[in-house]
């Protein structure tokens, strides 16, 4: 059984590959990247179970710790839909995380850049355009975990793909060289 | 200048009198209107982009249970005195 939202007809509409043409790697920011996207949403989420206890230190605002109590119906109502609207906007920031990539075939590298949801960007450079691939590693922490800057360069084009946070970045940087090396073999450059 | 006498201000011809439950059921309107609008929007987004059903599939369902979880919290939360 198809469903019929979810068909690879539907799927596929948006990259229309060559004959011949094959994805060779998607590449997303590194998961500890996301983390820490979705540590705000944390904080603010655990911030109601902090209030009470926060107002009951400081004398002068004790008295008004039980205005944060979650035993009544309206302390649960309200609590409810704080943690409601907390969940819906990181599950946002996932459906944003997961919509950003970048789409690396045999042929070019497609950039996909979902900025809001009614501002979708996707552009793609082939990799006989590419001139420079420069990768960059900053910080301790993510020397460790390996996360990276990589920025493609193409030829005449003011622009450059860029996408932050990747994990990975020198082995894709190799991926793209090695492909352009063998892209410019068979146009015979 | 006026030559009869100032009249005291006697507030508004209506009475707006708005209760908590009141207040609460417009809340809970006004998040629920967000959260579907917000939720059919990315599962519009899911479904056309993302290029994976399954994730797709995984993802639409997480949000929907956990949000179901989530209002049936409030639901009880605004049913109780």
């Amino acid at each position: 059984m198809t469903i019929p939202f979810f068909h690879p007809s539907n799927l596929t509409r948006e990259f229309e590959l060559e004959p011949g043409e094959v994805v060779l790697a998607e590449v997303r920011k590194h998961w500890f990247v996301f983390t820490l996207e979705l540590l705000p949403f944390a904080i603010i989420a655990v911030l109601p179970f902090a209030f009470a206890p926060l107002l009951s230190i400081a004398p002068p605002l004790a008295n008004y710790a039980n205005l944060a109590s979650f035993g009544t119906g309206i302390g649960r109502t309200v609590l409810g839909i704080w943690l409601l609207i907390v969940w819906t906007s990181a599950w946002g920031a996932f459906t944003r995380y997961y919509l950003n990539v970048w789409v690396l075939t045999n042929l070019r590298v497609m950039e996909v850049i979902q900025h809001n949801y009614f501002h979708r960007e996707v552009s793609s450079v082939l990799l006989n355009r590419v001139q420079d691939v420069t990768t960059e590693v900053k910080g301790a922490l993510f020397s460790l975990l390996n996360i990276g800057n990589i920025h493609v360069q193409s030829a005449g084009t003011v622009d450059e793909f860029h996408m932050d946070g990747i994990g990975g970045p020198a082995a894709l940087r190799d991926i793209i060289l090695k492909k352009v090396s063998e892209q410019s073999k068979t146009d015979g450059v | 200048m006026p030559d009869q006498p100032l009249t005291p201000f006697t507030g508004l011809p209506f009475h707006i009198a708005i209760s908590t439950g009141a207040a609460t059921a417009w809340a809970l309107v006004a998040v629920l209107l967000f959260w579907a609008v917000y939720t059919a929007v990315a599962v519009y987004h899911w479904v056309k982009y993302s290029h994976a059903a399954s994730v797709a599939s995984l993802a639409i369902v997480v949000h929907l249970a956990v949000s179901g979880v989530l209002l049936l919290f409030v639901l009880v939360g605004a049913l109780l005195p």
